[in-house]
């Protein structure tokens, strides 16, 4: 039977178009649990772009070193006007899903879309003078000033600017109709999502580049499995019962390194833990109540807490590691893994720090953070705060980090992202609600600035001003660890990880 | 006997009818927001704000009710606001492997429970009483989930003879999914045999004193019939009880092994639920599970009717 299908499903894609040589083979995908929808532009949830980014796609994406890239688009777009006008060229012959053409009046409307329904979209919405077609196969966005975060909104698979008909528009989506090289065949939700090859699907030319380059669906099909306890995934990976399993949590390691039936996947640095200060008031409110957190805390004693194995985790302050563009030391000498109580105290009574409770939001959904926040509190206490550690579900951490009144400090964590703008804290109206002259000029030097050149040192003047102001803590980098199947050739470690371009060892 | 009858079910209404405002109101003043969870970590107030008017959620809490409660009469438990479909529907696909696991579980309880616990009662005191008592103490105190792992290690890692989670691909026959329950019926049913055998073994021990046992026995009845026939069937009313309680609770109650199994059941979607904070998939799963409860010992108090005729006075 196995075999007849795979002879049948090889008949198939002979006789249709693009010959992938070793296409077939089924593969069994273990997340870490069922994404909350299947609308990549209203959600922010990686998962959700995980999952999606296989059968919705965006004009732009980033290469394997963040560089924006084409991807529905057939070109880079020509930036004129002083920055303010896009005029972005379609690639020919692109069909949806449901077999209808690709035009400009589906990406017009899937932008229209984004800007209203996508948080990314509406940071952009806010500077868009003008979003037209101007003819089939062309689209041109001009801006009120010019905005360099544009093209990385536009590629980011995160609250993404995806490609739908424009019959298709939706809200709550009902019908997730893309232009992948795989469709949604069913879901089933805690059961799983099946993704079966688009054999219409035309990849670019050359070879896959990170998130770009030629898309090649050789997969027959994915199968996206929940598998939401960490314990579960590692002994699924451990028995073989999936193909590639995501996030393990770090302890795995030793017992997946050496066996025949997965191998260890390890995206190395995948990203940063954070401590995100309410800047807005309470006790953090004070740029010296809060350097005097940063001052207090040991990010070596933390990071060993929350990962155990130097394999995972690294010191870094600079926002962003080597390796990447945005890498700076700028304003983190003597202010990073300090651990000093005194330099700390002495803060505090400049701070006329009144001896209040220190609410410290977090949550054992990620123990990581947990583990974080018990070591936090023991600095931050040898320092003379008063910690009042509140440990909650992550529904109702994000749900109480919206109002001021009832946080001091919350710990999350994030991915390096492609583009620095992308950072949820640079925004006024994140929770944190950094907002202060400093903040504005570099933040809107760097946003404003097209030339790629003079970009980096205008993030270094951004990452100064962090360090200067506070908002927040960077605790260093980790890594993630997932496991793989021996038979799985091609995966890429990625912090979203994609199977084109994967295939089955015969 | 039908007064008795009216009685219970008009009271199963009452309980009925404080559960579903006491769900109604917990949920709502549970910390989270399904519009929170949803939009993702990077969303800001506004988006979650506007969000939630969508949702209806910025309503009076009072105006809610009126709605949910209105629904409710005409049968309609309200549309999941992450799966976007109605609750009743979503209830009715996770109820094939909460049902058949719950089955399974019981099954594998009874099996194990009962004869041990009859052998313990009759050879009170002895060795083997003694093991099978401190064997039903340390099952009663094992969490599920631990045992769930142990069992995947063992049989699912090791032995490679069952699979460590899920309910089956695409496609898959009832035979492969039901054999991804064996792990977790197992794991529930040694963990739910400790309290049937506490009970069957306290039962047995109150009814093989009793006068009529002792007459059985000196009219020359045999051992084997004296105590399955006479005795036993007396000791039965307290064991159905907690095994249509044990099997109330499973059907709840399987949540952490759900989820340690990443079965697509009752209590996955209920976990599921919470964490995201779906409030009329919560609504509906805990009603159910209360209409479960409250129909169970309606059931149990008719099924006493039949067995014990003294009830219906």
């Amino acid at each position: 039977m196995r075999i007849k299908e795979v002879l049948l499903s090889s008949l198939v894609i002979l006789g249709s178009g693009p010959v992938l040589a070793q296409s077939g083979g089924v593969i069994n995908v273990a997340t870490i649990g069922e994404p909350p929808t299947l609308d990549p532009m209203v959600s922010t949830a990686d998962l959700v772009g995980i999952v999606t980014q296989h059968f919705f796609e965006t004009l732009f994406t980033f290469d394997k070193d963040w560089k924006v890239t084409p991807l529905l688009a057939a070109s880079m777009p020509e930036v004129t006007d002083g920055g303010k006008v896009y005029t972005i060229k379609l690639r020919d012959g692109i069909k949806f899903h449901d077999g209808s053409d690709m035009t400009s009046e589906d990406v017009v409307a899937s932008l229209k879309r984004w800007m209203e329904q996508g948080s990314r979209g509406k940071q952009v919405a806010g500077n868009v003078d003008k979003l037209e077609a101007v003819d089939p196969s062309t689209v041109r966005l001009t801006l009120k000033t010019p905005y360099a975060p544009l093209l990385a909104l536009l590629a980011f698979n995160n609250s993404a600017a995806v490609i739908m008909p424009a019959e298709k528009m939706d809200v709550p989506m009902k019908d997730p109709v893309g232009t992948g090289p795989y469709k949604l065949k069913e879901r089933k939700p805690d059961q799983y999502i099946q993704l079966v090859r688009n054999e219409a699907y035309k990849p670019l030319e050359g070879a896959g580049n990170g998130y770009g380059g030629a898309r090649k669906p050789i997969l027959d099909e994915i199968r996206f499995v929940p598998v939401p306890d960490p314990n579960t995934r590692v002994e699924g990976a451990i028995s073989g019962q999936f193909d590639y399993v995501d996030s393990l949590p770090v302890e795995a390691y030793d017992r997946i390194k050496n066996l025949q039936t997965s191998k260890p996947v390890i995206l190395k640095p995948f990203g940063w833990p954070v401590f995100v200060m309410n800047t807005k008031q309470g006790v953090m409110a004070n740029v010296d109540a809060r350097m005097a957190v940063r001052l207090s805390l040991s990010m070596e004693d933390m990071l060993a807490a929350a990962f155990g194995n130097p394999e995972f985790y690294s010191l870094d302050g600079a926002m962003y590691p080597k390796g990447y563009v945005w890498n700076s030391d700028a304003g983190v000498e003597g202010r990073y893994n300090v651990a000093d109580p005194d330099k700390a105290k002495a803060l505090l009574k400049k701070a006329n720090y009144s001896g209040g409770p220190l609410r410290i939001l977090t949550s054992r959904q990620y123990e990581f953070h947990y583990k974080m926040a018990q070591v936090a509190a023991e600095y931050l206490k040898q320092a003379g705060f008063a910690v009042d550690l509140q440990v909650v579900d992550w529904a109702t951490l994000t749900q109480r980090r919206g109002d001021p009144a009832l946080w001091d400090i919350y710990i999350t964590h994030s991915p390096f992202l492609p583009e620095p703008a992308l950072i949820g804290q640079l925004s006024e109206s994140s929770p944190g609600w950094w907002s202060s002259p400093e903040r504005k000029k570099a933040v809107d030097a760097f946003n404003t600035e097209s030339d790629p050149q003079k970009r980096p040192a205008l993030w270094a003047q951004v990452q100064k001003v962090i360090y200067d102001e506070t908002p927040s803590v960077k605790i260093g980098d980790f890594n993630a660890l997932s496991a793989q199947s021996p038979k799985l050739e091609g995966v890429v470690p990625a912090p979203w990880p994609y199977f084109w371009n994967v295939s089955v060892k015969k | 006997m039908s007064r008795y009858v009216i009685q219970r079910f008009l009271g199963m209404l009452a309980v009925m009818f404080v559960v579903v405002t006491i769900v109604f109101i917990i949920v709502r003043i549970a910390p989270g927001d399904p519009a929170a969870v949803m939009l993702g970590p990077d969303a800001t107030a506004q988006d979650v704000a506007s969000l939630r008017a969508r949702l209806g959620l910025d309503q009076p809490l009072i105006v809610q009710y009126g709605i949910f409660f209105g629904q409710l009469l005409q049968g309609d438990l309200g549309e999941s606001i992450f799966l976007n479909r109605p609750v009743l529907s979503a209830l009715a696909d996770r109820a094939e492997p909460t049902f058949f696991l719950t089955l399974f579980s019981i099954f594998i309880a009874g099996l194990i429970a009962i004869p041990v616990g009859i052998l313990s009662a009759y050879w009170r005191g002895s060795l083997f009483d003694q093991v099978s008592t401190t064997l039903a103490m340390l099952a009663a105190s094992v969490p599920s989930f631990w045992l769930g792992l142990l069992l995947i290690q063992f049989f699912a890692v090791r032995l490679g003879i069952f699979p460590v989670s899920g309910y089956g691909g695409p496609g898959a026959s009832l035979a492969t999914r039901l054999s991804h329950l064996v792990l977790p019926a197992l794991s529930l049913g040694i963990v739910s045999s400790a309290l049937i055998l506490r009970f069957t073994r306290a039962s047995m021990l109150d009814v093989l004193n009793d006068d009529y046992v002792r007459t059985a026995r000196s009219k020359g009845m045999g051992e084997f019939r004296v105590v399955m026939k006479h005795a036993f069937k007396n000791a039965l009313i307290p064991v159905l009880t907690v095994i249509g309680l044990t099997a109330a609770l499973l059907v709840s109650g399987a949540v952490v092994t759900e989820t340690v199994f990443g079965l697509p059941g009752v209590g996955n979607l209920v976990v599921s639920a919470v964490l995201r904070r779906d409030y009329p998939v919560i609504q509906g799963a805990l009603l159910i599970v209360a209409a479960l409860y409250v129909l169970i010992n309606f059931l149990i108090d008719m099924l006493y009717l039949l067995v014990d005729p003294r009830v219906r006075y």
